[in-house]
C-alpha cells in the first residue's frame, strides 16, 4: 500500500518521463556524451557521430526496451513486473508527447551521423541497424510482443 | 490551476471597514495592479476567484520548479541509478559483499522468492540514506525529543548504538499540533486514573461486550464538539477509513476523490467496489468537469444514473501542506447533489479559531459536510478515528460497519486523553489553555511560514497550514539536510522519491503549539545555516521581510522579483 506516500498515481514510471525538464536533460545528456567522444582525439568526426548514435542507441534499447519492472515496489501487486519501461509510459498509451519525443529524437540523431558520415557504407550500415535496434521495438503493433522469447 | 494575471486587480474590496479583501491579494501581499500583471506572467500560483465564497484570503502557493534544479534532480537521479547498476553487478559476481537478503544455492530451481529489480530504489538510493529514517526515540516526543545515537560502519546496512542519547533534540517531526503529546498534565492524571478503574483494553468489538459508557460519553462529546447530530469513535485511524467507505458506497456509485488523498482513502475506496474517478490535487473546474460529465453520461455502458457520487477530499493534505477549498467545493456537492466525505485528520484541531477543524476555519456550517471524518492521532494526543454526521447516518455505521462488528473498541485510558484534551480545548474544563494553544498554533504557524520565505525557501502550500513541506530536490539533499540538521539538535522528516514525484524531495516540517518562539527562533537559524550550506533557497521571488504587525492590520508591501 502507498502509505506515506504524497500522490496516489499506482506506478510513477510512467509519469516520469512527462515531468519538467526531463526532455531537456536527455537532450544534454546525449550532447554531453557527443561531446565526451569528440574530444577523444582518436575518433574522427565521422566516427565520433556514428560512436554517439550507437551508444545512445544502444543505451536507450537497454534502459527502455530490456529492462522490465519498476525499480520500486508499486502497490498494484506488479502489474508492470512483465512490462518494459516504453511499454509503461502512460499506462500504455500510445502516442503522447513523450513516446512521440523518444521515437523522434533517435531519427533526428540518425539524420545528423548520417550527414557527419558523409553517407559511408560501412557508417551507414551500422547507424541504419542500431536505428532499426530501436524504432522498431517502439511500434504500437509490438505493445507486449515478445519476439523469439526475447526479454520473456 | 490557472493563473489570472488582470482578473484579481479588478475587483473592489467587498468589506466596509476598508480591509483588504480577496480580490486584490495576491499570494498574501497587496501589489499595485501594474505591477501585478507584469510580474505574474512567469510565476504559477493559486489564487481565490470567488470573493463571495471566502470570508478571509486563500493563499496557497506551489512554485514551480526552477528548471536547473530540475536538470541536477535528474542527473542526480541517473548518476545514482548507474552506479546502481554497477554495484549490483559487482555483487552479482561476488566482487562486493551482498549484504541484502537472497536466497539460498537449494532454493534457486523453485519460482524465485524476490524480484530483485523491484528492490533496486530500496538497496540503492534508500539504503544509503537510511539513518535519516527510523530513529529510535526514547523519550515522549513533545516539542523536544531524545533521540538514541547510532553508528553504521557498512553504510546503513546494520546499525550500532554507542549508548549516548543526544537529549532535548527539537522535535519538527510529530503531529503534535496543539502539544498535547505529554507524559505529565491532566491528561495523564485522568487517563491514569481511567486506566486503574477499567484497565487497559476491552478485547472485544463495540457491537458485542466492548461497548462501555466511556465510548458513549466520548461520542456524545466529538458530536458536540463538531457541531453534528451524532458520532461514532474507531479503535484506529486508517482503519476509519478502509473500514467505513465500504459501508457508504458500493457498487454502482461513483466516488470522486482527490489525486494526493492518502492510503487509506484510497484503499477505503478500492474495497468499497465502486468506480473511482481522480480529479486535480484541489481543483475546482477538474471536479466540476468530473460531476458533470457523472450525471450527464451516467454510468459507463448501460448509461443509467450513479446511486451515490461521493467526493473525498482532506481538510489539510500532509504531504503538500494545503488546505481544501471547502467552500467551493461545498457550493459544488449542492449543485450537483453528490455526497462530501470530508477526513481531517490532521487539520481538526489545527485550523478554526476554535479549533474545529477547516469547516471552522472558513466559517461553514457542519450540517453541509455530509460525513465528517477525523483522527484523534494528530491534535488530540491519542489514537484512533471518528465519524461524525447525521444520526440515521451513525445508526447505519453502528450496524454496517466493519470496524463496529470485527474491530475491538477503543482502550478507555486512550478514550479518557481524548476526553480530557477535546474538554480541554473546548474549554470545558475551565481554563482558557485549549484557546492559548490554537492561537500560540496560528502564530507559530504564519511566523514560521513568513520566516522561511523570506530566508527565500521554496514552501508549498497554504498560509495557514501548520504542515510546512520545504523542497530539497536533489537526492543528495534528502540525506544531506537530515543528517545536518540532527548535528544541529534538530529531528526533521525528509520524502523523496518514489513516495513524492520525482522532481520533489521535500522537508515536512509539523508545527506544534509546544513551540516556544525561542525553539522556532533556534530552529529557524539552523535552517538559515544548512540552507546557505546545502544552497537550498531556490525561491525566485525573495519577500520584503515585513515589520512585525497583527494580521487584521492592512499593511501594503511590494514583492522583489
Amino acid at each position: 500500500m502507498n502509505v506515506g506516500v504524497a500522490h496516489s498515481e499506482v506506478n510513477p514510471n510512467t509519469r516520469v518521463m512527462n515531468s519538467r525538464g526531463m526532455w531537456l536533460t536527455y537532450a544534454l545528456g546525449v550532447g554531453l556524451l557527443h561531446i565526451v567522444l569528440l574530444s577523444i582525439p582518436f575518433f574522427s568526426v565521422p566516427v565520433a557521430w556514428t560512436l554517439t548514435n550507437v551508444i545512445h542507441n544502444l543505451g536507450m534499447y537497454v534502459f527502455l526496451h530490456a529492462v522490465k519492472g519498476t525499480p520500486f515496489e508499486t502497490p498494484d501487486q506488479g502489474k508492470a513486473r512483465l512490462l518494459t519501461h516504453w511499454e509503461q509510459l502512460d499506462y500504455g498509451v500510445q502516442f503522447t508527447s513523450s513516446r512521440k519525443f523518444f521515437t523522434i529524437s533517435p531519427i533526428i540523431l540518425y539524420f545528423l551521423a548520417s550527414f557527419y558520415t558523409k553517407y559511408d557504407p560501412t557508417h551507414f550500415i551500422l547507424n541504419t541497424a542500431s536505428l532499426l535496434t530501436v524504432l522498431i521495438p517502439k511500434m504500437p503493433q509490438l505493445h507486449g510482443v515478445r519476439i523469439f522469447g526475447i526479454n520473456k | 490551476m490557472r493563473p489570472e494575471p488582470g482578473g484579481c486587480c479588478c475587483r473592489r474590496p467587498l468589506r466596509a471597514n476598508g480591509c483588504v479583501a480577496n480580490g486584490e491579494v495576491r499570494n498574501g501581499y497587496v501589489r499595485s495592479s501594474a505591477a501585478a500583471a507584469a510580474a505574474a506572467a512567469g510565476q504559477i500560483h493559486h489564487v481565490t476567484q470567488n470573493g463571495g465564497l471566502y470570508k478571509r484570503p486563500f493563499n496557497e502557493a506551489f512554485e514551480e520548479t526552477p528548471m536547473l534544479v530540475a536538470v541536477l534532480t535528474y542527473v542526480g537521479y541517473g548518476v545514482l541509478t548507474l552506479f546502481g547498476y554497477l554495484r549490483d553487478f559487482l555483487r552479482h559476481w561476488r566482487i562486493e559483499k551482498c549484504h541484502h537478503a537472497t536466497e539460498r544455492k537449494e532454493q534457486q530451481d523453485f519460482v524465485s522468492l524476490y524480484q530483485d529489480f523491484e528492490n533496486f530504489y530500496t538497496r540503492n538510493l534508500y539504503m544509503r540514506i537510511r539513518d535519516n529514517w527510523n530513529r529510535p526515540i526514547c523519550s515522549v516526543p513533545g516539542a523536544r525529543v531524545d533521540i538514541m545515537e547510532r553508528q553504521s560502519h557498512d553504510y546503513n546496512w546494520s546499525f550500532k548504538y554507542t549508548g549516548n542519547i543526544i537529549k532535548g533534540v527539537i522535535n519538527m517531526g510529530s503531529y503534535n499540533y496543539l502539544g498535547f503529546a505529554r507524559n505529565t498534565g491532566s491528561c495523564q492524571e485522568a487517563a491514569a486514573k481511567v486506566l486503574e478503574e477499567y484497565g487497559v483494553g476491552v478485547c472485544s468489538t463495540r457491537q458485542e461486550i466492548g461497548n462501555l459508557d466511556k465510548h458513549e460519553e466520548l461520542e456524545k462529546l466529538v458530536a458536540s464538539f463538531l457541531g453534528v447530530e451524532a458520532a461514532m469513535a474507531y479503535g484506529m485511524g486508517f482503519a476509519t477509513n478502509s473500514m467505513n467507505i465500504p459501508a457508504l458506497v458500493g457498487k454502482g456509485c461513483l466516488i470522486l476523490s482527490d489525486e494526493l488523498n492518502h492510503a487509506s482513502l484510497v484503499l477505503g475506496a478500492r474495497l468499497s467496489g465502486a468506480t473511482i474517478r481522480i480529479f486535480k490535487h484541489n481543483n475546482m473546474q477538474s471536479l466540476e468537469k468530473l460531476l458533470k460529465d457523472a450525471i450527464v453520461y451516467g454510468q459507463p455502458r448501460t448509461r443509467r444514473p450513479w446511486k451515490k457520487i461521493l467526493i473525498l477530499v482532506e481538510g489539510i493534505y500532509s504531504m503538500e501542506g494545503s488546505i481544501v477549498r471547502l467552500p467551493e467545493v461545498i457550493a459544488l456537492k449542492k449543485k450537483y447533489k453528490a455526497y462530501l466525505y470530508l477526513d481531517e485528520a490532521h487539520s481538526i484541531g489545527a485550523l478554526g479559531p476554535t479549533g474545529r477543524g477547516v469547516v471552522d476555519y472558513f466559517g461553514l456550517d457542519p450540517q453541509d459536510v455530509d460525513v465528517m471524518m477525523g483522527t484523534f492521532t494528530k491534535s488530540f494526543g491519542a489514537s484512533g478515528g471518528y465519524i461524525g454526521g447525521k444520526k440515521e447516518l451513525i445508526d447505519y455505521l453502528r450496524t454496517h460497519s466493519h470496524s463496529a462488528v470485527y474491530a475491538t473498541s477503543l482502550s478507555p485510558p486512550v478514550v479518557e486523553q481524548i476526553v480530557t484534551s477535546m474538554k480541554c480545548i473546548m474549554g470545558q474544563d475551565g481554563t482558557t489553555l485549549g484557546k492559548e494553544c490554537i492561537q500560540q498554533l496560528a502564530e507559530n504557524t504564519r511566523y514560521f511560514r513568513r520566516r522561511l520565505k523570506e530566508m527565500g525557501f521554496i514552501i508549498y502550500g497554504n498560509e495557514d497550514s501548520p504542515v510546512v513541506p520545504l523542497m530539497l530536490y536533489m537526492p543528495a539533499k534528502i540525506g544531506a539536510f537530515g543528517r545536518e540538521m540532527l548535528k544541529r539538535n534538530i529531528g526533521v522528516v525528509v520524502v523523496g522519491f518514489p513516495a513524492t514525484p520525482i522532481i520533489e524531495s521535500r522537508a515536512r516540517f509539523c508545527l506544534s503549539a509546544a513551540h516556544t518562539k525561542e525553539i522556532l527562533d533556534t530552529a529557524l537559524k539552523e535552517i538559515d545555516e544548512v540552507g546557505d550550506l546545502l544552497q537550498l533557497k531556490y525561491s525566485r521571488h525573495r519577500l520584503v521581510p515585513l515589520l512585525d504587525r497583527p494580521f487584521d492590520e492592512t499593511t501594503y508591501e511590494e514583492t522583489e522579483d
